[in-house]
């Protein structure tokens, strides 16, 4: 993975697409199974993830090169914890017929392997306005697949589309269990994988790039 | 590890969590007035909802469902609403207070929790002065998505109302006397009608009739 030379749009288009958290790069899987299961929870959270982790990068690139290399582990840690406490404490606030019900994974935004691969991988190297693009695009990405999967999930499995019914019945209830929730994310990776490869000459997630 | 290298350390950590925790107290100094009286505004609403015709809800008291804390409290009806201008004496501020002449106790509300098949179901009930039940409103819960958290529609809930304490017990067939199970979700259904709501209703009647005689 090298970040040299690339514009702005490169990066947030790489967030989204190249590698993007859930169906190129497979990480922060957890959430996408978790929230899916409705389109407003999806994006809820997909929002609360743009917002962490575009200002964690900012932060680490800011302060990138006063951070002791042998802490920064803890370091990003205590970022991330803070931005996520930060939001936290805002949507109980003010969204709280949404935070009633994605509140609990909120908090665990914390342990999200994106934002935190993210902080070590390209914040803590890069320079302010790069870190901001790939932390946006990244969060972008997520915020995306999260869209992706819960529309087919809260569609498939209820029948409805940000709690409004659209077909009666339930067409497939399978699909917003958990067990659904790795059928979608397996599918859907596996169709991305399919136009890549189709269409753009792509090798798909093999995990060598 | 050099004598530098430590004092680095310490210092990175000490700014990181003065900063952090500075920032912290001005976000909790902002919101956390906000969300108080959010949340109580939203109780208060909650307590009217469930008996519309009351002017005015009192709590009676406290009792423990599944070793929580959980209240009760008694819908009035008033002959005559006074509203009086009251001088607050810490502010200074004026604010109405409304004065109950005659009160007369029309149902209660009582708070309970029942539990459910992943979490413990905040639920609402309040029933008129014989007990039937009026109206059901779930506060809080953590049940399967699309299964458990059928609870909450209004399908379901409606069919409790004019319910005694006998007739909320569930049964999986089409039924006009018990409570109909959701398809899927028994354990949910069952944790509301036959553990929140119905033994809420059975304390408030034990309660209030032996209030009554003695």
């Amino acid at each position: 993975m090298s970040h040299i030379h690339r514009t702005n749009l490169e990066l947030i288009k790489n967030g989204i697409f190249g590698e993007n958290t859930i169906f190129r790069m497979a990480i922060s899987l957890c959430p996408s199974i978790a929230v899916t299961n409705s389109l407003k929870n999806g994006i809820a959270l997909g929002v609360a993830v743009v917002f962490v982790q575009t200002m964690v990068n900012v932060t680490v690139s800011a302060i990138r090169n006063f951070i002791h290399p042998k802490i920064r582990i803890p370091i990003y840690m205590l970022i991330i914890a803070g931005y996520v406490t930060i939001i936290d404490m805002l949507m109980s606030t003010y969204f709280r017929a949404i935070y009633a019900q994605i509140g609990l994974y909120i908090q665990i935004i914390v342990a999200f392997a994106s934002i935190f691969a993210r902080a070590e991988v390209f914040a803590s190297k890069n320079k302010l306005v790069p870190s901001f693009m790939d932390g946006f695009g990244m969060g972008v990405g997520f915020l995306l697949a999260m869209v992706v999967i819960s529309f087919f999930r809260e569609f498939l499995g209820k029948g409805e589309l940000f709690g409004f019914t659209i077909v009666a019945g339930k067409p497939l209830l399978i699909m917003i269990l958990p067990a659904g929730g790795f059928l979608a994310v397996g599918l859907l990776m596996g169709f991305f994988n399919w136009v890549d490869i189709k269409f753009f000459g792509g090798k798909g997630a093999s995990g060598v790039r | 590890m050099t004598s530098k290298d430590m004092v680095k350390v310490t210092f990175n950590l000490v700014v990181i969590y003065l900063v952090g925790g500075l920032i912290l107290a001005v976000v909790y100094g902002i919101t956390s007035p906000i969300k108080f009286q959010k949340e109580k505004a939203e109780k208060e609403a909650a307590l009217l909802t469930m008996i519309p015709e009351a002017d005015k809800i009192e709590k009676l008291g406290d009792w423990e469902s599944h070793k929580k804390h959980a209240e009760y409290y008694v819908g009035q009806k008033c002959d005559e609403v006074k509203v009086k201008i009251v001088t607050d004496e810490k502010t200074g501020k004026e604010r109405e207070e409304k004065e109950c002449i005659n009160p007369e106790g029309i149902g209660y509300i009582v708070e309970g929790f029942g539990k459910g098949y992943s979490s413990y179901i905040h639920v609402l009930s309040s029933v008129d002065k014989n007990f039937l039940v009026k109206k059901i409103n779930i506060l809080g819960h953590g049940e399967t998505p699309g299964l458990g958290d059928e609870i909450e529609k209004d399908y379901f809930l409606t069919q409790f109302v004019g319910k005694d304490v006998d007739g909320l017990e569930v049964v999986k067939a089409e039924t006009q006397e018990k409570i109909q199970a959701i398809t899927g979700a028994t354990i949910s259904s069952r944790a509301v009608a036959e553990d929140g709501v119905k033994n809420g209703v059975k304390m408030l009647k034990e309660r209030m009739s032996g209030k009554e005689q003695g």
